[in-house]
């Protein structure tokens, strides 16, 4: 994908947002429920029409040339069932027959581990086999991008995490991969770059690492050979906050923030132990960012 | 996959309508209410009048018909009424309500396709249950049918045109299964009544006999009942049915939702 460039002013669901995504990463969008973020991939796969602004996939448009893009798209819709006594080979060689190029399909069920519940009927999956079907469905075409809504929604923690393996090699194979989800463990594993969407607004795009440095930054947990004053602390590079609790000290900051304070402190001879590190994490950003684009919105609704 | 089978439209893939068609015919045979409308209806209503016939044997009075003869056609479209007015409608109302259609829209196939296929699928079964009505009734109850291909093909043809597209109105206006189901629910007992199942228009005379015959299925009734024994239909019949099928396939196709 060269360019997607999109902007509408939905004033419901989604407001003027644009961004592009490269070929061959996992573009995570993320936002909590009613974001729009399912209403933003409608539009990028063609079942809906901005009302203003355009998509655009290798130049083509999702709506004026919805049946050139459906070659390429594959789509995993969120709600989404299928006839209850359809079965599960059934439906896949169904949808490989759609495509001029499809997968083979026994691979595929291989891959999804699904390939022992293939002569099942829809409605005797569990809700992890459904979700393998429905990703399934959603390659089977060969696609060059994939849609993928809620992907691991339902699943339990072994299936989420072959999910994710499987998602990983689709794209190591050169396939673009759109990803909406609402969990930040999923989409700090797996995306190249997050857009995160509040209220239909694009709150940040960026890495995951960069976006959770948002967040605050790291927070380094430590106990010193000798009494340290706060002064000397908040001169080091980085550092933002310090606290004190007993004989620990926290100190909070950006940039490699571990290797700072004990240099620093190594050089005035101090010396530290019990250290305890913790990288800035996806959901405090995500906690952070979306409480500030509520009291924002707040605030345009009060004026 | 370049197979002599697929389908393009504009160089555009449109996927192979034959693989459509097995899924779709698999899953109604699958599904007991399809084999019971399509099959059941048919086998038991042939028995119940052909029992009746020989209980009260010779001709109705006022008519050159045995009861069985002036059954078969009622037979016919209430088999037909079955599939197309209360099958159809209510799987498709399924599909959408489920996504299905709405996922397969985001394939290079339209969903269109999807509901051609079970228009086939249904007509199949509308066909298999008029051939056991005839053979039915002709070899077991020995009914003395001449049928007059010409007239039944068309007044079959005016049938379940008129029928299916009143099946795809309800389909596309019902908002959902639980309405369609009702709606389906009233309307096939409407149309058995007004086929006069339970009391041809013949007997009923006056105003209502009029509506009957006007109506659908009564029309259709007439036109296939004068075909089954070789003698023309009653335009008004057939030019009734082919008002209706207009009437009813433009709403359908005005009003009709994908998702």
């Amino acid at each position: 994908m060269d360019h997607l460039v999109k902007q509408y002013g939905k004033t419901v669901a989604v407001g003027d947002i644009s961004f592009s995504i490269s070929e061959g990463e996992i573009f995570g969008i993320i936002g909590p429920n009613g974001a729009g973020k399912t209403t933003m991939v409608e539009c990028i796969s063609g079942l809906r029409t901005p009302d203003s602004g355009s998509v655009s996939i290798y130049g083509l448009s999702p709506q004026k040339d919805r049946d050139r893009i459906r070659e390429f798209l594959g789509v995993q819709l969120q709600e989404s069932a299928m006839p209850p006594r359809l079965k599960v080979g059934e439906a896949v060689e169904l949808f490989a027959s759609f495509y001029p190029d499809p997968m083979d399909p026994n691979d595929l069920l291989e891959t999804l581990g699904i390939q022992n519940v293939k002569s099942s009927v829809y409605k005797t999956l569990s809700g992890g086999q459904k979700q393998r079907l429905s990703i399934a469905l959603a390659l089977v075409g060969n696609p060059r991008i994939a849609i993928l809504d809620e992907l691991t929604t339902g699943l339990d923690p072994e299936a989420r995490r072959e999910t994710w393996a499987l998602i990983e090699s689709i794209r190591d194979s050169g396939v673009t991969v759109i990803l909406v989800t609402h969990f930040m463990d999923e989409a700090e594993r797996l995306c190249d770059r997050l857009a995160l969407i509040n209220h239909g607004k694009l709150a940040v795009l960026d890495t995951p690492e960069a976006i959770a440095a948002l967040a605050g930054g790291s927070r380094v947990r430590f106990v010193p050979s000798q009494p340290v004053e706060d002064k000397t602390l908040y001169a080091i590079s980085g550092v933002a906050e310090v606290e004190r609790k007993e004989r620990y000290i926290t100190v909070t900051g950006t940039g490699d923030l571990a290797a700072s304070v004990i240099n620093s402190l190594e050089r005035i001879g101090v010396h530290v132990s019990e250290i305890e590190a913790r990288s800035g994490n996806l959901d405090d950003a995500f906690v952070k960012l979306t409480k500030e684009g509520t009291s924002k919105a707040r605030g345009t609704a009060q004026s | 996959m370049t197979s002599a089978k697929d389908d393009s439209k504009g160089g555009i893939y449109q996927g192979r309508f034959g693989e459509l068609l097995k899924v779709e015919g698999k899953l109604a045979l699958r599904e007991p209410t399809g084999i019971g409308m399509a099959i059941g209806a048919p086998i038991i209503f042939v028995i119940i009048f052909g029992l009746i016939g020989i209980a009260s044997p010779g001709n109705v009075p006022n008519t050159n018909y045995t009861v069985l003869d002036l059954y078969v056609p009622v037979i016919m479209v209430i088999s037909i009424i079955f599939l197309g007015v209360a099958f159809l409608p209510v799987t498709l109302v399924k599909y959408r309500e489920m996504g299905w259609l709405r996922r397969v829209s985001v394939t290079p196939v339209h969903p269109s396709r999807l509901l051609a296929a079970q228009l086939v699928v249904n007509l199949a079964l509308a066909l298999t249950a008029v051939l056991i009505v005839i053979f039915g009734s002709e070899l077991i109850f020995g009914a003395a049918l001449d049928v007059g291909i010409l007239y039944f093909v068309l007044s079959l043809v005016l049938t379940i045109a008129v029928v299916f597209s009143l099946g795809l109105v309800v389909a596309a206006l019902a908002p959902s299964q639980s309405v369609t189901t009702a709606l389906t629910g009233g309307l096939t007992f409407l149309m058995l009544f007004l086929s006069g199942l339970w009391i041809p228009p013949a007997t009923v005379g006056g105003p209502l006999a009029t509506i009957m015959y006007y109506s659908p299925s009564g029309a259709a009734v007439q036109a296939l009942l004068n075909s089954v024994f070789n003698s023309a239909p009653p335009y008004t019949a057939l030019l009734t049915m082919v008002v209706y099928t207009c009437v009813f396939a433009f709403i359908a196709t005005r009003y009709f939702r994908w998702e």
